[in-house]
């Protein structure tokens, strides 16, 4: 364990910024030699002075908050309800059979149609934007959580209630922490996703937000504009991963080191 | 509640469980005296999980009757523990975490609840490991914990469903030293399930032979008068020990041969 972090860390971490750096450095250059045009693809340069002017003049910041509420709301409605269904549905058979063909059906259709129908019901404020990224997230916390509950391993299970454990107990102590590394391995997914569906949104129709900064920019033309929002909106999305990982690392130090699983289709 | 020295703990009257598509074990009765060590041997698939599930009150019986202290089981079986072939370890729990769960599922008050587990992960040989999680230790100290899991609980009786197949020769045979070391100590009354007639008898007041299944039913109950206590390491080849042996396999080898056809019919 301790032998691949002192070893390979570093280096590889050289070696990522390097092949960015190349990528951003072609980029440039190609402009600047005129093979790819400044109107259509801005220049790194211009992007990173735009992002700069953006966080410095504080136009920025307004947006940003807004885009993040509404994928914080939606997160957090998405989860609760997404853990709630899922348990519920993985404890009771009948109601999972009942309700299986309307799940897919509805985790079918592609989120993005849902957008002007939830704009007509909620109208232009945050919560058309934040009904859009419930409906992405609810489901890839949903099958995940109705994974979770539904593949511990009943010999744990057994050894538990022969143990003393009632009904209660057994969620408790068995079910939610079993549950919880599954429901973890999709929070990476739906966090991000929650971003992007809400962007998406805004993107779609609204007065405030990134979505709405990169729309406006898109609508005059200034790609500079539209590079820099996306830029914005990858900081963050990358951010919010990170505080994620540093979370699960300590919720999960009894977990051996292995690639997240993750089930459940997205938008 | 606790019986007297000379009770019955476990008493199965005319046992049949079936399953959907076949019939498990056939019209068995057994009685299992307190404070005996009991064991269970027979070809595999011959119905001893599904034996030793019923006496725990995991199974129904199909028919028949279990009763544990003469009282008619009903549900989970309060006075036993049981250690499964698979450890049921919780994987998000410390090996004291583990150790501590059936005193927790009790609440028994927490600071005491850890000092206990304390003593235990010193008494199966863990210390310096009770904050290690099951995933970084080897089959044997899995073993250990879930040994310690099951006796904390200071059940009167403990079922074991080949706890120890998976394990290596050696560190096996200092498992079973290290049971009948805890089962003097403690007099509980055990019963053993096991295919490894070996096992059975070094362990063993009592051997119970089943018949090949499915169907199965009990083909004999053999007592072992071998001296207590038990050096494991040499009575394999104790005369006595050969003796019984003998005479015990005579029957279990026509069960083994019949689920051996079986499966090659199959």
């Amino acid at each position: 364990m301790s032998a691949t972090k002192g070893r390979n860390k570093v280096p590889m971490f050289v070696w990522q910024v390097l092949l960015g750096t190349v990528l951003l450095l072609t980029w440039q250059a190609g402009v600047s030699a005129g093979l790819l045009d400044k109107f259509f693809f801005s220049r790194p340069s211009d992007v990173l002075g735009r992002v700069g002017q953006m966080l410095v003049t504080g136009t920025v910041w307004g947006h940003l908050a807004t885009t993040l509420l509404e994928a914080a709301l939606s997160f957090l409605i998405g989860v609760t309800a997404g853990v709630l269904f899922g348990f519920v549905l993985a404890r009771n058979r009948f109601l999972s059979r009942l309700l299986d063909p309307y799940i897919r059906v509805a985790n079918a259709l592609p989120r993005v149609v849902l957008a002007p129908i939830f704009l007509l019901w909620f109208g232009l404020g945050i919560w058309s934007k934040v009904a859009l990224g419930v409906t992405v997230v609810f489901f890839i916390v949903f099958f995940n959580t109705f994974q979770g509950v539904r593949e511990v391993d009943p010999v744990i299970i057994d050894n538990a209630r022969m143990l003393g454990a009632s009904e209660r107990q057994l969620i408790r102590h068995v079910l939610i922490p079993s549950a919880l590394t599954w429901i973890f391995s999709s929070l990476h997914i739906s966090i991000g996703f929650a971003i992007i569906a809400v962007v998406v949104g805004e993107y779609l129709g609204s007065s405030r937000g990134v979505g709405y900064l990169i729309s406006q920019s898109e609508g005059v033309f200034d790609t500079t504009g539209v590079f820099a929002g996306m830029a914005i909106l990858a900081g963050v999305v990358l951010a919010v991963g990170l505080l994620v990982d540093r979370l699960e690392r300590y919720l999960f130090q009894w977990k051996a080191q292995e690639s997240s699983r993750v089930k459940g289709e997205v938008a | 509640m606790m019986s007297s020295s000379n009770g019955t703990a476990v008493r199965l009257t005319g046992v049949s469980k079936t399953f959907p598509g076949y019939v498990a074990v056939q019209n068995i009765s057994l009685e299992v005296r307190t404070g005996a060590f009991l064991s269970v041997v027979g070809p595999s698939g011959c119905g001893k999980s599904t034996l030793l599930n019923m006496a725990a009150g995991l199974l129904q019986p199909s028919e028949g009757t279990v009763e544990i202290f003469g009282e008619p089981l009903n549900g989970i079986n309060r006075s036993a523990a049981y250690m499964f072939q698979q450890d049921g370890l919780l994987p998000w729990k410390t090996v004291l975490g583990n150790i501590m769960l059936g005193l927790e599922l009790r609440s028994t008050d927490a600071k005491q609840a850890a000092q206990r587990a304390q003593s235990w992960v010193r008494r199966v040989g863990l210390a310096g490991f009770a904050d290690r999680y099951p995933h970084q230790l080897s089959g044997g100290m899995r073993k250990r914990v879930a040994m310690a899991q099951t006796w904390i609980v200071d059940p009167a009786i403990v079922l074991m469903d080949e706890p120890f197949a998976a394990l290596d020769v050696h560190t096996r045979m200092r498992m079973e030293g290290e049971i009948l070391t805890l089962w003097a100590e403690t007099g509980k009354t055990v019963i053993f399930v096991t295919h490894d007639l070996e096992e059975a008898i070094a362990l063993s007041d009592e051997v119970v032979v089943l018949a090949a299944g499915p169907a199965s039913r009990v083909v004999g109950v053999y007592p072992v008068d071998l001296e207590r206590p038990r050096n494991l390491i040499d009575i394999k080849t104790d005369a006595r020990f050969v003796e019984i042996y003998g005479s015990i396999w005579r029957d279990l080898r026509e069960e083994v041969l019949k689920s051996y056809e079986r499966d090659q019919r199959a």
